[in-house]
């Protein structure tokens, strides 16, 4: 009898070593996933805004303003926020990357957006994501290079 | 202990198949959605510009399958008015609108199979697009 209950110990704990194994990679796998997933909703949203805004770029000062809004738009789904919690789980505006592709004369052509040095910290494991999920729409809006940000 | 090992399998597929479904059908969501802009800013009413369009496409850089695998089999169509959608209109002159379609999005299915699944999910995307001003229409 008691070498029975010592051989059912040893099951258990061989079964349970193998359950939970199974279990923390699924919520590894499925949280990172999840994550991805509404990142890449985020910087498709951030993307098309980008490509249907006005172009502005006075200064250094209007253009990194556009980034700005660009950024709010992927972070917080909005270009001017009044709420600051971001859509994706600790979501930082300097963890998103907004670079425009530009043609000989330096009118926008483009836009690339893409997620930056963004952690997924799914407890068992943090995966770092660096340039994805990244997008790049064709710049559709109007080009205004001489007007200022409002 | 069969059963057990089946609800697993189950539970794993729901979280790494289906999130790996949910994915691909949002990148190729977008990646439609820009191809669609891309291709609508290209008409000008002229069949070079048709051309151009499909060339735009072709140059959309995005890809699927977590950013690693590039859109195969993609297909672009024009339309007057949206009713009727065509890949080479004989007349370039009334053509305001233009529609992508990514329909061989192929995920294979690492779990769920074990439990009856299918061994592939397709999972198509379109998006159509307007020119002048380029609006995204569907």
């Amino acid at each position: 009898m008691k070498n029975e209950r010592g051989h059912a110990m040893i099951e258990l704990a061989v079964c349970a070593a193998v359950m939970v194994s199974c279990l923390a990679g699924t919520f590894q796998f499925g949280y990172t996933f999840y994550i991805y997933n509404q990142l890449v909703t985020a910087v498709g949203n951030g993307g098309r805004y980008a490509a249907m805004r006005t172009y502005r770029a006075a200064n250094d000062a209007d253009l990194e303003k556009g980034r700005a809004a660009i950024r709010n738009m992927v972070v917080y789904g909005d270009a001017r926020p009044s709420d600051l919690s971001p859509v994706v789980a600790n979501l930082r505006p300097e963890q998103v990357d907004v670079e425009w592709v530009k043609d000989k004369t330096g009118a926008p052509t483009a836009v690339r957006v893409a997620i930056r040095n963004y952690p997924v910290n799914a407890v068992f494991k943090t995966v770092s994501l660096e340039g994805r999920p990244g997008v790049e729409f064709p710049f559709v809006g109007r080009y205004a290079p001489a007007e200022r940000e409002p | 202990m069969s059963v057990t090992m089946l609800l697993l399998l189950a539970v794993m597929g729901l979280a790494f198949d289906v999130g790996r479904i949910y994915i691909a059908r949002n990148e190729a969501q977008v990646f439609t959605d820009a191809a669609a802009m891309a291709a609508a800013q290209k008409l000008d009413g002229t069949k070079a510009g048709l051309d151009r369009a499909k060339d735009a496409v072709s140059h959309v850089s995005m890809r699927w399958n977590l950013g690693t695998q590039e859109f195969r089999g993609v297909v672009v169509e024009f339309s007057a008015d949206g009713s009727k959608w065509e890949s080479d209109p004989k007349d370039a002159a009334g053509v305001t609108m233009a529609r992508v379609t990514a329909p061989d999005n192929s995920v294979e299915i690492t779990f769920l199979r074990a439990v009856g699944g299918p061994n592939n999910f397709v999972v198509p995307a379109h998006a159509a697009a307007m020119a002048n001003p380029v609006r995204l229409t569907e």
